[in-house]
């Protein structure tokens, strides 16, 4: 079980990526892979977190000048997942809106209906 | 003094210009993008210069390379930006009269942030602003496909979407395997510490950014969304899509793999010639649906996915002859797809239907239209005097050059695919020309606005065929400067 302890951040943002990914893959309901989506961004966003975290870290701010040296965690990585959450509301917001267009168009969600464009 | 990051800067500030004017005049927002992109284009060609002895290396905000983002404005990089100012203006021109309907002035804010994405990732130094700016072009392909708001559209965009998103997030993962392995985001940075391309640790984060990038850039298992997305947009955002977008994914992928992974052919690892394969199977197999279409919108989405599959054939055999035809390959399809979209926009424009045969007689009703046709598909096959030719002509020599087996079977493979691809062209023009056709058409050009980026891209794909030179020693040195790693380094580190 140590391997869970230490790697448990991984092994979550892994299981989120996989479950995302299955998600988009099986569900032909246009919503719920649109979900799977939101569910892949969500465990890239925790695994570069993970990639930046230090048990007991602190933020890395320096506000008193006799703070001195102690566990910090790397400010990178959370600077990257800012960025990416912002860019994954917009996609999602895109999908969202092409969803309701979508319906209006075909009257359902359902991929397997939706096949006037194919190979 | 011209700075690189105003190629960046000044298109974006347009872009968020546009939203803001077109509240004072609806029409004032279509004659905006031209002028960024013009002067996309000469500070592009006021670089070269300064680039082609030494790449000119900006480090935002003053800190060290290393710690800030940066942008390399070396050979390729400006060689890119310039082309994708200079195809976007044309493709500008041309949809001041072609767009009219919906909400245009959207329409054009997209257009210039599309534009500002490609140049973006043409220019930067740092692998997750890659990643910024990647997103901002695809996010705004993503809404300018569903653009027209029809049926096909709809669908296109959203699975363009999905499958784009998918890619991204791979990509992203790969980003963040790389930071944790070597605690930098400075391509540079990451490639000095990066030793061998071989270890597991670095193999996994390598797939996985190569197989986020390639669905941008249309790599065989991972274009699914590129027949439909091309063929179901506007013309004007297929031009761009086809002649622009690809192109930069397939860039992102070839700085990634020389740059940051120093794969090289003779090295203990194959993924080169994996590469290699993926291209020409990526070739037939857009080639061989291209020639079943009688859509032709959709031919010429499959046709570009083929154009991909070579290029990316001629960048994997990593020698300088063979990248080199590669980027050629590269500057001539981009010349000829967008050239090929812009009129074929116009002929269904008129025949109100997509289908090849519905096609029959426009040779004589629309005699200039049909020539700029006929050039820009003549350059895509590769006959003499067109641009085509001495891009394949350069890549079947460097193939032949590698005394490599493997390589001149490809190479065998990639002449069938040009074949195939005669195919069909040639199919097409003789519908144009030898059919008699619906009469009712009529006898009418297309609007000055149009045809002047259809001469200019005639021009130039006649010119660039008859003489190779005027562009090959650029071709040249950003073929040396995509495979030196260690001049690359160098640079950008001090």
């Amino acid at each position: 079980m140590t391997f869970l302890e230490n790697y448990v951040f991984y092994v979550g943002a892994f299981g989120l990526v996989l479950i995302g990914l299955f998600t988009i893959l099986v569900k032909r309901n246009l919503i719920k892979a649109i979900v799977g989506l939101a569910i892949l961004d969500t465990g890239v966003n925790l695994f570069l977190i993970s990639v930046g975290y230090l048990a007991r870290g602190t933020a890395p701010i320096y506000t008193r000048a006799e703070q001195g040296a102690q566990p910090m965690v790397d400010p990178v990585p959370q600077a990257l997942v800012l960025t990416a959450i912002v860019i994954g509301v917009a996609v999602l917001a895109l999908a969202l809106a092409l969803a309701i267009r979508l319906y209006r168009h075909y009257g359902t969600l359902d991929l397997r209906k939706i096949t006037e464009q194919r190979w | 003094m011209v700075n690189p990051v105003l190629l960046i800067v000044v298109p974006l500030g347009f872009a968020f210009l546009i939203p803001i004017l077109s509240l004072l005049s609806k029409k004032i927002a279509k004659y905006i993008p031209p002028i960024p992109l013009c002067f996309n284009i000469v500070v592009s060609l006021l670089l070269l210069p300064r680039a082609l002895e030494n790449p000119v290396v900006v480090s935002i905000g003053g800190w060290q390379p290393g710690f800030s983002i940066n942008l390399v404005a070396g050979p390729v990089g400006i060689l890119l930006s310039a082309i994708v100012a200079f195809v976007g203006l044309l493709v500008s021109i041309y949809a001041v009269d072609y767009i009219r309907e919906g909400a245009t002035d959207r329409y054009h804010m997209l257009f210039l942030l599309l534009l500002t994405g490609a140049t973006g990732v043409v220019l930067t130094g740092d692998i997750f602003n890659l990643f910024v700016f990647f997103e901002i072009l695809c996010i705004s392909s993503y809404a300018l496909v569903a653009y027209a708001g029809d049926k096909a559209g709809i669908e296109s965009a959203v699975k363009y979407l999905i499958q784009g998103a998918v890619g991204s997030s791979l990509l992203l993962i790969g980003i963040g395997l790389l930071y944790g392995l070597f605690g930098t985001l400075n391509m540079a940075d990451i490639a000095k510490a990066l030793q061998s391309p071989t270890s597991l640790p670095v193999f996994v984060p390598m797939a996985l950014i190569i197989s986020g990038l390639g669905v941008e850039a249309a790599m065989f298992p991972l274009n699914g969304w590129l027949p439909d997305a091309h063929s179901s947009a506007p013309s004007p955002v297929s031009a761009i899509l086809s002649g622009i977008a690809i192109e930069v994914g397939l860039y992102a992928i070839a700085r990634v793999v020389f740059t940051i992974f120093g794969l090289s052919i003779d090295s203990t690892s194959n993924f080169l010639m994996f590469l290699a394969v993926l291209g020409i199977l990526t070739l037939l197999v857009g080639e061989m649906c291209a020639l079943g279409q009688n859509n032709i919108k959709r031919m010429l989405a499959y046709s570009s996915i083929g154009q991909m599959g070579l290029i990316l054939f001629a960048l994997a055999m990593a020698s300088s002859y063979a990248v080199a035809g590669g980027l050629f390959q590269l500057v001539s399809h981009t010349l000829a797809k967008a050239l090929l979209f812009l009129t074929v926009g116009y002929m269904t424009y008129r025949t109100h239907s997509l289908d090849i045969s519905a096609l029959a007689g426009i040779g004589k009703r629309m005699p200039i239209t049909s020539l700029a046709f006929t050039i820009g598909a003549f350059s895509l096959i590769g006959l003499p005097p067109f641009a085509g030719f001495p891009s394949k002509l350069l890549i079947v020599r460097a193939a032949l050059a590698t005394k490599e087996c493997l390589f001149f079977v490809l190479i065998g493979g990639a002449l069938l695919g040009t074949v195939i691809e005669a195919a069909y062209f040639f199919r097409v023009v003789q519908v144009l020309y030898f059919k008699d056709g619906n009469t009712n058409i009529a006898r009418k050009q297309v609007p000055a606005v149009a045809l002047i980026p259809i001469v200019i891209f005639v021009i130039l794909i006649v010119g660039i065929g008859i003489y190779p030179k005027f562009i090959t020693g650029l071709l040249n040195s950003a073929a040396a400067e995509l495979l030196n790693r260690v001049d690359y380094i160098r640079n950008v580190l001090g």
